[in-house]
């Protein structure tokens, strides 16, 4: 059975460049920058808002916003492993070395408060909230439409072709380990016994590697600048993004004012 | 002993062919090309001959030991394979240490890695860059180190990855002579090429792939006197044998000096 | 007007111990295709590099002599105008995939959103070259996971998209099957006939016999001759450079040294096949019909 060759163009795919970029869900085509402003404001809220219900309402607010951009399966066991390694720590720490005066319980050394408790949850919930607040950027923005979004705002396209190319490189190790991992195998090397087999199959290579991919940058340049890079006029893009409409700014706005509200309120209010 | 690939598939990941059941044999010191066009299976088919990929259904025995039951360093001691892109291969800071590299892990007392070395070197016309860092060297001499460090080894098949891609005609003529080395030494040459003159020049043996499957094994005057296998492989005849056939001289003659004589 | 004209031009890179190019004089004349032969490390690339300004605006190193591009000295181009006057394919096609775009059509792209070309006539461009290169079942695809033949088309398809009327192109074919080989050699006929000026460095002499107006044969970073390819393609130059002859050229001299030359020395299969059927129309009993 053989699969037939594809050689009719995609025409579909090429027309979608003709319209804005479309993820088909409206918080994930929300403008990348909107979706900053509107995470920070987020943050600010989780620090400003009197624990722990604030920060811990701020983070039940991320999951809900995760599940209705559709992207909860990547998010949620993401953040949830955050909550369950760096959130507990945090909280562990505080709760069993914060003196207070109303022991719960005595190890040893170690005295658990009442007043250690609750800062250990007040702390470790707006650490997450801050932590949730880029994770679920990240997991609902595209990198490269942020980038696009950061461009179209005027950062210089040299600037964003070196996040995006870092990203692509951190990538393409990965890779390249799979690829030393075959060379070595090829020319007789185990790598297939226990973890001491593997480490020491790789460990004397990796430094050629890193060393190879460098010596590639100057290469890469010069393509590059053949493809017009260094050229100082007018950029155009072929990716467009959603218009930013009149609902998205108000969104932001209230958004944006709820944070501002929170600084108030912790300025006059509960503090 | 020979390598045989008996119904060898593979097949990637996501389920899909890579190569769908081939079927080869390998036979001790032959020369043989394999043949087609690119995405065709070649490369897979031969990372299967080293262990390197390990069939997903069918077999591959390497002088009777199926590839499945060792693991992939010790198929490639046997069958050694030289990467179509050197700069997955070559690591070491000088061509001396890359060549060394194997005896040093296999602590070969200092005589016999010098010979060792010293024939390899010879053998890929690179004593002269013994001292220089791989990464200074141009593509088509890098692959020649690519090359003298895997015949370092002591391997009975060697697998040559586009040999010929950028060589130039001096580089060519070194080339055989190292495979005429290796046929005299026992040593089975298995090369992927698209250069389809090196194969009539130095083959005896072509592998034409298409569509994940091999469509024709035999001699170079089998393959390329058919003209179905050509245009299913995407194939072309060298230039003279194309220009006879086309005068009616001879379906048959590959070679100028054959060609020669047919015309009066 | 000469596009570029080079007067005792040498080159020696910032590291290196000798020179790569050595007193150089060459003329490139507009709308011709310059095939450059010559064996490896004979100074092919470096002349490309000094021809495009790569030398010594990137490249550093001592270059001596007079370089002008469009009658202008070398030295007072900016090196931005000339990336976009002068498209480049290099020879490495696994350092030309920009690493920053996820599928193969908004690579082929990048140079002309560099170009500020419209958004529709970006997509029409890059659907052209998509077409004549056979690519389509590639433009989803992340240009980071293809295969060194795949990356080649993809490194040739973003440079001619680009549309310069000066194009150099470095050894587009080395990871290409002979069918695909011919495809990039069909169009870069095509981009001559549209009247673009193109310097091609490949080994594959048979295509440069088929398709070159005009050879330069180097040899240790000099250029030992420059002309017609029918000229140059017979000479002893040529050999004497390491570089072979056309297959049917070999065969002509073969037969001359055998003893039965023919008419004319040809460098293309169509003309062998003229020539050597003249022959066995002349001694139609020597031929038995097969």
């Amino acid at each position: 059975m053989s699969t037939p060759i594809i050689d009719e163009l995609d025409q579909e795919f090429i027309d979608s460049f003709r319209s804005p970029a479309s993820a088909g869900n409206r918080i994930r085509d929300l403008n990348p920058i909107s979706f900053a402003v509107i995470m920070v404001a987020c943050a600010v809220a989780a620090v400003t808002l009197p624990g722990p219900w604030g920060p811990a309402a701020i983070c039940l607010i991320y999951v809900a916003v995760s599940i209705a951009a559709g992207v909860s399966k990547a998010f949620l066991p993401a953040y949830g492993k955050l909550f369950a390694v760096v959130g507990l720590i945090l909280f562990v720490l505080r709760a069993a070395f914060l003196p207070g005066e109303h022991v719960l319980l005595r190890l040893g050394p170690i005295a658990i408060s009442a007043e250690g408790i609750a800062q250990g949850l007040d702390f470790a919930l707006v650490v997450m909230a801050l932590c949730g607040a880029m994770t679920l950027f990240f997991t609902v923005t595209p990198m490269k439409n942020l980038m696009l979004a950061l461009e179209l705002r005027g950062v210089t396209p040299r600037a964003t072709y070196v996040i995006l190319a870092s990203f692509q490189a951190i990538t393409d190790l990965g890779k390249n380990t799979k690829v030393v991992m075959d060379a070595q195998k090829s020319r007789g090397i185990e790598t297939e016994g226990g973890m001491v087999g593997r480490v020491t199959a790789f460990v004397p290579i990796l430094a050629p590697v890193f060393l190879a991919a460098m010596s590639q940058t100057e290469e890469r340049a010069l393509a590059l600048d053949a493809r017009a890079f260094n050229s100082r006029s007018r950029h155009s893009y072929l990716v467009s993004l959603q218009p930013v409409g009149a609902a998205e700014i108000a969104l932001v706005c209230a958004v944006a004012a709820c944070a501002v509200l929170s600084i108030v309120g912790a300025a006059f209010i509960w503090n | 002993m020979p390598i045989v690939l008996s119904d060898a598939s593979f097949s990637y990941p996501d389920g899909s062919l890579a190569v769908d059941s081939v079927t080869l044999r390998i036979n001790d010191g032959e020369r043989i090309a394999i043949v087609g066009q690119n995405g065709a299976g070649k490369t897979t088919t031969v990372k299967m001959m080293n262990g390197l990929l390990k069939p997903s259904s069918g077999s591959v025995t390497v002088d009777g030991l199926a590839t499945t039951d060792q693991t992939t360093a010790t198929t490639a001691r046997t069958v050694g394979y030289v990467f179509q892109n050197p700069d997955d291969q070559i690591f070491g800071s000088d061509v001396q240490g890359e060549l060394e590299y194997m005896p040093k892990y296999l602590k070969w007392d200092a005589e016999v890695t010098e010979q060792r070395v010293g024939r390899a070197a010879k053998m890929t016309g690179i004593r002269r860059f013994l001292k220089v860092n791989p990464n200074d060297l141009p593509f088509a001499i890098k692959k020649f180190v690519a090359i003298g460090a895997i015949l370092v080894g002591d391997c009975k098949y060697v697998i040559l990855d586009e040999p010929t891609a950028g060589l130039d005609d001096r580089g060519l003529k070194l080339l055989n002579r190292m495979m005429d080395q290796l046929e005299a030494e026992g040593v089975a040459v298995i090369a992927i090429t698209h250069d389809m003159r090196f194969v009539v020049d130095s083959f005896t043996r072509v592998v034409a792939m298409a569509n994940r499957k091999i469509i024709a094994d035999g001699s170079c005057e089998e393959v390329f006197g058919n003209d179905d296998v050509l245009s299913r492989a995407k194939l072309k005849r060298p230039e003279v044998p194309q220009l006879a056939r086309e005068l009616g001289l001879s379906t048959t003659a590959l070679h100028l000096n054959a060609v020669v004589a047919l015309i009066r | 007007m000469e596009l570029v004209s080079l007067r005792n031009v040498g080159f020696t890179y910032a590291y290196g111990d000798k020179p790569a190019l050595n007193d150089v004089s060459l003329t490139i004349e507009p709308g011709l295709l310059y095939g450059v032969v010559g064996l490896n490390a004979s100074g092919k690339s470096t002349l490309c590099s000094v021809v495009r300004g790569i030398i010594p605006h990137f490249h550093h190193g001592e270059l001596t002599g007079e370089v002008k591009i469009k009658g202008r000295d070398l030295l007072e181009w900016d090196p931005a105008e000339l990336s976009k006057s002068i498209g480049y394919v290099f020879q490495n096609p696994f350092t030309q995939i920009s690493g920053v775009k996820d599928t193969v059509f908004e690579e082929i792209a990048l140079g002309l959103e560099n170009l500020g070309v419209d958004r529709e006539e970006m997509i029409d461009r890059v659907t052209t070259v998509v077409r004549e290169l056979g690519l389509e079942a590639l433009i989803r695809k992340n240009p980071n996971e293809l295969s060194g033949g795949q990356r080649q088309k993809v490194a040739f398809a973003s440079i001619i998209a680009m549309d310069a009327d000066f194009i150099i192109i470095d050894e587009p074919t080395s990871q290409l099957d002979p069918d695909a080989s011919e495809a990039v050699f069909g169009i870069i006929r095509k981009l001559k006939e549209r009247g673009k000026s193109i310097i091609l460095v490949e080994h594959k002499i048979d295509l440069m016999a088929e398709y070159a107006d005009r050879i330069i044969v180097m040899k240790a970073g000099r250029v030992v001759m420059e002309g017609p390819a029918r000229e140059v393609l017979v000479s002893d130059e040529l050999s004497q450079a390491g570089v072979p002859y056309p297959e049917v050229t070999e065969l002509a001299f073969a037969l001359a040294n055998a003893g039965k030359p023919l008419r004319s020395v040809p460098i293309t299969r169509a003309e062998a096949r003229e020539l050597v059927s003249a022959r066995i129309k002349e001694a139609p009993h020597a031929h038995s019909a097969l």
